[in-house]
């Protein structure tokens, strides 16, 4: 997980690569394989929810996710995901 | 009998604290299972599906113009990949569809206290058709759409 937040003004600016084959129904009887994406991902800053986002088969491979939110350089910014079979990911960084 | 009603008291009181808890996050995965599965008509741009799925999400398909600036590109070389950006002042919740692959739903965002609802993503798209926005605003519902042509389709692989 690749993630990149800087503030400015009061209002920081997030751009995050996750990284997931996100495999479609479709793509997947092609292949073979079971469907499996990313479901699910939440953004953290301590008690705080800073981004919450329900996602589907329909996201691009290794999903690209940009967001703003209330914040200050120095807070930490925890992005977590949940794919369809249950694996978990997750990833602290500060904000600049 | 005290002593049942004692407990009674008691369980409605765990339920009561729970609720912000839940309220707090909401995963639409677990939360409302079938609005994924709502299919998209095999009719370009058709908006069927897109419709039910705002009705089952939100309880109604009735929905203003405004409010969202949505920016998708108006030609994809590959729908694959497909960058779509939405902006709006407020918002509690946002959904976002399309009627370029076989289900219509993409994804669902809960706005949080703390959360600024300028948001991207990328996403796939199997041919060409319409992608639409919906935001909840005061209570209100707001929707953009805008059609983008494919001209390489993103289910391939």
């Amino acid at each position: 997980m690749r993630i990149k937040a800087k503030e400015k003004d009061g209002i920081v600016s997030v751009k995050a690569g996750l990284k997931h084959p996100m495999l479609s129904y479709d793509q997947a009887k092609k292949k073979g394989e079971e469907a499996n994406f990313i479901v699910y991902i939440l953004g953290k800053v301590g008690d705080d929810i800073v981004y919450e986002a329900s996602t589907s088969q329909f996201l691009s491979k290794n999903p690209f996710i940009k967001f703003k939110f209330k914040g200050k350089a120095g807070e930490e910014l925890e992005l977590s995901w949940v794919d369809l079979k249950g694996n978990k990911k997750s990833k602290k960084v500060k904000i600049k | 009998m005290e002593r049942r009603k004692f407990l009674g008291l008691g369980l409605g009181a765990a339920a009561i604290s729970l609720a912000p808890v839940s309220l707090m996050a909401k995963n639409y995965r677990e939360a409302l299972p079938d609005v994924w599965k709502i299919k998209n008509k095999d009719v370009e741009n058709d908006l069927t599906g897109t419709n039910e799925a705002i009705k089952a999400i939100f309880g109604t398909d009735k929905t203003e113009e405004g409010k969202i600036k949505l920016k998708a590109p108006d030609i994809a070389e590959n729908g694959a990949v497909v960058p779509v950006s939405f902006k709006t002042d407020k918002a509690t919740r946002i959904a976002l569809l399309q009627t370029a692959n076989p289900e219509a739903l993409v994804a669902i965002w809960d706005i949080p206290e703390r959360g600024i609802p300028d948001y991207g993503v990328r996403i796939k798209m199997a041919k060409t058709g319409t992608v639409t926005v919906v935001a909840e605003i005061d209570g209100k519902l707001y929707r953009a759409s805008k059609v983008v042509k494919v001209t390489a389709g993103g289910c391939g692989g």
